[in-house]
C-alpha cells in the first residue's frame, strides 16, 4: 500500500471553549479528491483551515508525505499545499491578473527585486486562467466581478501557486451550472497530473459526482470515512440530517451516489 | 514592470516634483531674496518637504496595506501623539532639546509610543485588528494628555504647541533637513524590500498566511520600520495631515495596489505633494509663515473626496 500524500490524525480544535473538532482524522492518497460532507456547522472548513495551517490544533497532528506538516515555515507550506478560499477580498484596487500572479509569491525569496512577471511567471499566470475560464476577466477589478468569477480566479491562483494538493473550501459554489461542470472536468484532470484534492461542500450530489473518497462529519466528529460509495448511504446521510425525509439513489448517468431531500408520495 | 501608465506616473511626479522645488527655492517671504537666503534658509527647507512628504505617505501606504485598511495613516497608530506629548511637554517646560534638526522631546514620545506597539503586536495571537485598535487607543491617550497639559498651560505655550500641532516646517536647517532625509529614504527602501510580504498582505491576514507570508513576524517588523520613520518625520515637523492619506490612494488610482510599483511612486509623488503645499503657504500668507498642515488639509480633505466619489463612479 501506497503512504498517503496528505493524512491528518487526531484532530481537535476549539473556537474558545467551544469544540468544533472531536479526534477526526483522514488520509488522501496521491491523485484523489476526498470530500468532506455535512451539514452547516458540522466543522467541515474548520478542518479544511486547521490542516492547512490557517487555524492553530488543540491535539493531532498533520503529515504532508510523513512530514510533520505544521512545523514548517508558512511558506514551505504554500509550496506543498494550497487553500482555496470560497471568495477572494481585497480592500484595494487589484485586477484579477494581479490577484492570481500573488499566487507566485511563495517562490520569491524575501527582500528579492524580481518580480513574479518573470517570463516564466507570465506564461504560468496565463495558462492558468485559460484553464479556470477566466483570461477574459484579467484587466478587471476584482470588486466588479461576481462571486463566481472570483471564484474562478481564485482557483486560478491556486494553479498558479504550483501545489501539489489543493484544499477547496466551498471554492465552486457560486459558479453557475455550466462552469462548476467544467471546473469539476479540471479537478479530475488535475488528479491526472499527480494532484490530490480535499473538497468541502454542503451540496452532498455534486461532490459525490467527483469524488473517490468522502469523509462525514456532524458535530465535529466524523461519522464515516472511506469510498465515496460505501460513506453516502441512506443510513449514514440520516445520521447527518436527522429528522429529515431523503432517500439514497444512484444517479442514472455515472452511476455515482446521490441524496434525494423530501418527502415523496408515490 | 514598467508599463505605459506607471511611466507616466514616476515622469508627471517627478516633473511635479522639480516644478515644486524650484518653485519652492523661489518664492519665499521677499521675491528678490540673494543667493545666501536661499541656500541658507529655503533650501533646507525644500529638503525637509521633501523627506517629510516621502515618509508619510510611504508610511502611510505600508499601513494601509499592513491593516487592510483604506482608513489608516501613519498617524493612526497614535505614533504621533507619542510626539505630540513629548513635544508639548518639552516646550512648556522650556526644554529646547534638538537633536539631528528632529524635536528631541518628541522623538523620544514618539519611540516610547512605538515600544509600548511593539510590545502588543507580539503578544501571542493577537488579530491584525485587536493591533489596531490598541493603536487607536494609544493615541487617543496621547492626544489627551496633550490636551490636559494645554489647558494646563499659559497663552505662550499653547501658541507654540498649537504650531506643533499644526505641521510646521519654518524651523528647517540643513543639518536636520539632510539627516531627515537620509534615514526616511532608508526606511523607505526597507519597506520597499518587503513588497513581496505587503502585496500578499492586501488579500487579508489570512489570505497573507495562504500565499507563504509568516504574517506574525512580518506584522511586527513592518510595524516597527513604520513607526520609526513617523517617528522621524513628526519630530522633525510636527503633524501635517492628509499627505499620508491622499498620496497612497491617489498614486493607487494611479497604477494599481501592488507596493513594488506603489511604494517609489508614493515617495515621488509625497514628496512633491508637500513640497508644493509648503511654496503655497509662505505665498498665500507673505510675508508671515502659514503651517504646513493648514494647506494640506484644506487641499486634501476635497481632493480626497474627489478620488472616492470618483472610484465609486468607476465601479
Amino acid at each position: 500500500m501506497s503512504s498517503p500524500v496528505l493524512g491528518a490524525y487526531g484532530i481537535s480544535f476549539s473556537y474558545g471553549r467551544t469544540p468544533v473538532l472531536k479526534d477526526v482524522s483522514l488520509e488522501l492518497e496521491r491523485g484523489e479528491i476526498l470530500a468532506l460532507l455535512g451539514p452547516n456547522g458540522s466543522g467541515k472548513s474548520t478542518l479544511l483551515k486547521a490542516i492547512a495551517g490557517i487555524l492553530p490544533l488543540k491535539a493531532g497532528v498533520v503529515r504532508h508525505r510523513g512530514e510533520d506538516f505544521l512545523r514548517n515555515t508558512p511558506q514551505m507550506r504554500a509550496r506543498a499545499v494550497v487553500y482555496v478560499p470560497p471568495d477572494l477580498h481585497a480592500e484595494f484596487p487589484l485586477t484579477a491578473r494581479e490577484a492570481i500572479t500573488l499566487g507566485r509569491s511563495c517562490h520569491l525569496n524575501p527582500g528579492t527585486f524580481r518580480y513574479y512577471r518573470s517570463s516564466n511567471d507570465r506564461e504560468l499566470v496565463r495558462e492558468a486562467m485559460e484553464r479556470c475560464l477566466c483570461w477574459g476577466l484579467r484587466d478587471q477589478d476584482l470588486h466588479t466581478l461576481s462571486g463566481g468569477e472570483r471564484q474562478l480566479v481564485a482557483l486560478a491562483r491556486a494553479l498558479v501557486q504550483g501545489a501539489k494538493v489543493l484544499l477547496l473550501d466551498e471554492a465552486l459554489s457560486r459558479m453557475d451550472l455550466n462552469h462548476q461542470a467544467t471546473m469539476g472536468k479540471l479537478l479530475r484532470e488535475l488528479t491526472t497530473e499527480g494532484s490530490s484534492i480535499v473538497l468541502v461542500s454542503h451540496d452532498v450530489n455534486l461532490a459525490s459526482e467527483w469524488a473517490d473518497t468522502g469523509l462525514l462529519l456532524r458535530k465535529g466528529q466524523s461519522v464515516a470515512f472511506g469510498p465515496i460509495k460505501t460513506v453516502l448511504t441512506e443510513e449514514n446521510v440520516r445520521k447527518l440530517y436527522p429528522g429529515s425525509e431523503l432517500s439514497v439513489g444512484a444517479s442514472p448517468a455515472t452511476g455515482a451516489p446521490k441524496v434525494f431531500f423530501g418527502t415523496f408520495q408515490s | 514592470m514598467l508599463n505605459k501608465r506607471a511611466l507616466h506616473a514616476y515622469i508627471f511626479g517627478l516633473f511635479a516634483w522639480a516644478l515644486a522645488i524650484i518653485l519652492s527655492l523661489k518664492f519665499g517671504a521677499t521675491s528678490d531674496a540673494d543667493i545666501g537666503v536661499i541656500v541658507q534658509l529655503r533650501l533646507p527647507r525644500v529638503l525637509l518637504a521633501s523627506a517629510v512628504g516621502i515618509g508619510l505617505s510611504v508610511a502611510g501606504a505600508s499601513l494601509q496595506a499592513l491593516f487592510s485598511n483604506p482608513l489608516c495613516e501613519p498617524y493612526t497608530l497614535g505614533i504621533s501623539s507619542g510626539a505630540a506629548l513629548g513635544a508639548v511637554f518639552g516646550a512648556s517646560l522650556g526644554f529646547h532639546w534638538i537633536f539631528a534638526g528632529l524635536t528631541g522631546t518628541a522623538f523620544a514620545g514618539a519611540l516610547l509610543f512605538t515600544a509600548l506597539l511593539f510590545v502588543v503586536a507580539h503578544r501571542p495571537g493577537i488579530t491584525t485588528l485587536s493591533l489596531l485598535l490598541a493603536g487607536v487607543m494609544l493615541g487617543f491617550l496621547g492626544s489627551s494628555l496633550v490636551a490636559l497639559w494645554m489647558a494646563l498651560s499659559d497663552a505662550n505655550g499653547i501658541q507654540g504647541a498649537l504650531l506643533w500641532l499644526l505641521g510646521d516646517l519654518s524651523r528647517a536647517r540643513m543639518g536636520g533637513a539632510l539627516f531627515t532625509l537620509g534615514t526616511a529614504s532608508v526606511l523607505t527602501l526597507a519597506l520597499w524590500l518587503r513588497w513581496r510580504e505587503l502585496d500578499a498582505l492586501l488579500m487579508g491576514e489570512e489570505g497573507a498566511l495562504t500565499l507563504g507570508i509568516a504574517v506574525g513576524k512580518v506584522r511586527a517588523s513592518l510595524i516597527f520600520t513604520i513607526a520609526l520613520l513617523v517617528a522621524i518625520c513628526v519630530s522633525a515637523s510636527g503633524m501635517i495631515g492628509f499627505i499620508g492619506l491622499v498620496i497612497p490612494h491617489f498614486v493607487r488610482r494611479l497604477v494599481g495596489s501592488l507596493h513594488l510599483r506603489l511604494l517609489p511612486l508614493c515617495a515621488i509623488w509625497g514628496a512633491a505633494a508637500l513640497t508644493a503645499a509648503d511654496v503655497t503657504a509662505r505665498v498665500l500668507a507673505r510675508p508671515y509663515d502659514l503651517p504646513v498642515g493648514i494647506v494640506t488639509a484644506l487641499v486634501g480633505a476635497p481632493l480626497f473626496l474627489w478620488i472616492l466619489f470618483s472610484r465609486r463612479e468607476a465601479s
